[in-house]
């Protein structure tokens, strides 16, 4: 990831200062409502910061067309298109676990 | 945070961190009036997005009360204390707390006077007060009343009064509860309310019945909680519609008695859970239309009838969105990075929103509705295709699965909550 993101993060610098609040892109930011930024005791939700975009684009691929189980998972997938997947897994794959 | 943090560790191996990490003039002046679900995650995630602006939280209380599981206080399954937040976690961030309230918005000169006789001043002010009640829409019905009927629509003294009138009651007691129609807090609240109640009394009081009189013919997860009903309660709970004369008119604490169009319930416990409106500031700040809610654009909910005031969760009219704590959560986190973006004059991106909420009918069994959002011709709108509620064929193990969900979410919403 780092080899992308680096590239992305100095041209950010260059442009448009520090402050980059909206390069979370659409959606991602509402995950974190069940899939916590922080380590928190005794949750059965995993999380998903840090994990590997390329899982995380498996696991929403999966939930959205059903074959594999879900009890809510698959009817979130389904909002979601795969441009907008990618983007929301490479973002959380950019995290510190 | 972890944005930034990321963003921190790019720029340490670029060696451009002293720069960054200098002393830079404020960024501007949000004000955020309300600390709930939504007020709390917009001040904090405004801080953390952009450390440079100043963010006052204005909210009286010290201690929040959490509404989502307090109906679990009810059925004895949690304390109440387990539903009760700080804002350490908020001052910890940098955000100022005034521990007051807000008594007048001046829209025009972008000022909030405070009940301490302060002003603040902002760049953007965001609005989250939450929901009062309608006090003049349900004859009988005021704030005396509720301490004989309570509502127990906002989480504290007054789930403590019904778990202890729950508990005082003889076996055998009727319970009486009331839903007003839409809209107000938490669609399924009631439901999960009356299942939770069914769960305590077929331990405690297994003659007890709850008759639940509702002023709309359908609700929330509605088959999956008659379905559960059925399973789990059976002859304990009778739901009575719109249509069968629900509507609750009016009320008479004295004798506990609840009048519809149909007759009158007299009730060894009465729940009334009494129509609702933005709070009131809302109404005094001009972002309230005659509805009583505050109408918002999908982008930044930012008020289309006070420009430069954003208004989040319970008061906002959010199109296809519930009012849930975790709606409120997705709201505040959207909005506090739209903000950023408009204080440093750039256009916010079109977000997109999740909503998931979970309902219990039994400590072990859950179930959930969940929705995608996003702008389409000027409100929040659902993702086709997209949410539902849970399966109604509950196979592995579903129902438990999702309750421990429901936990799992609780402690990670309050968690990003309050920090």
């Amino acid at each position: 990831m780092s080899r992308v993101l680096l590239p992305v993060l100095a041209s950010a610098l260059l442009l448009a200062g520090p402050a980059q609040a909206a390069d979370a892109p659409p959606g991602a930011s509402s995950c974190t409502g069940c899939h916590a930024t922080t380590k928190i005791a005794d949750s059965v939700i995993p999380r998903i910061a840090g994990r590997k975009a390329a899982d995380i684009v498996t696991f929403m691929r999966e939930y959205r067309s059903g074959a594999w189980p879900s009890s809510v998972m698959g009817r979130i997938a389904k909002g979601f298109d795969d441009q907008q997947t990618n983007a929301i897994a490479a973002w959380f794959a950019a995290q510190s676990e | 945070m972890t944005t930034r943090r990321t963003f921190l560790k790019g720029a340490a191996v670029l060696g451009l961190t002293p720069a960054i990490a200098s002393a830079q003039p404020s960024a501007g002046k949000v004000v955020v009036i309300g600390g709930g679900f939504a007020g709390a995650t917009a001040a904090r995630t405004l801080k953390t997005l952009e450390p440079k602006l100043d963010v006052t939280l204005v909210e009286p209380n010290a201690v929040y009360t959490a509404c989502p599981f307090s109906n679990s206080v009810l059925a004895n399954l949690r304390e109440i204390s387990q539903q009760e937040f700080r804002y350490d976690g908020l001052k910890r961030a940098g955000v100022t707390v005034a521990a007051t309230s807000a008594t007048a918005v001046d829209a025009t000169a972008k000022t909030v006077a405070l009940a301490d006789g302060n002003r603040l001043s902002y760049d953007r002010l965001v609005m989250s007060p939450g929901i009062d009640f309608n006090w003049g829409a349900l004859p009988g019905y005021d704030e005396a009343a509720a301490q004989k009927m309570p509502h127990a629509w906002k989480a504290g003294a007054q789930t403590t009064l019904l778990r202890n009138q729950l508990q005082a009651m003889d076996d055998g007691g009727l319970v009486v509860m009331s839903a007003p129609a839409n809209p107000y807090r938490c669609p399924p609240g009631p439901y999960e309310r009356a299942s939770l109640i069914a769960y305590w009394m077929k331990i405690w009081k297994p003659k007890s019945k709850l008759l639940l009189l509702d002023a709309k013919d359908a609700f929330s997860k509605q088959r999956l909680f008659q379905n559960g009903w059925a399973e789990l309660y059976p002859g304990m709970i009778e739901w009575v519609p719109l249509s069968k004369g629900g509507k609750v008119t009016s009320v008479a604490p004295a004798t506990l008695t609840l009048t519809t169009e149909f007759g009158s319930h007299k009730a060894a416990v009465a729940n009334v859970i009494p129509p609702q409106r933005a709070g009131a500031i809302a109404g005094q700040a001009g972002v309230a239309d005659r509805t009583g809610w505050c109408p918002v654009e999908p982008v930044a909910f930012e008020s289309t009838l006070r420009p430069g005031i954003h208004v989040l969760g319970d008061a906002a009219i959010m199109g296809g969105m519930p009012k849930s704590a975790f709606a409120a959560n997705a709201q505040a986190k959207v909005c506090a990075a739209a903000i950023v973006e408009l204080l440093a004059g750039r256009k916010p991106q079109d977000p997109i929103l999740i909503n998931t909420c979970y309902s219990l009918l039994a400590a072990d069994y859950g179930i959930s509705v969940a929705g995608v959002y996003r702008p389409d011709k000027g409100q929040l709108t659902d993702v086709p295709g997209a949410g539902g509620v849970s399966a109604l064929e509950a196979v592995g193990g579903l129902r438990g699965q999702e309750a421990l969900y429901a936990a799992s979410w609780f402690r990670t919403i309050t968690a990003e909550t309050f920090g």
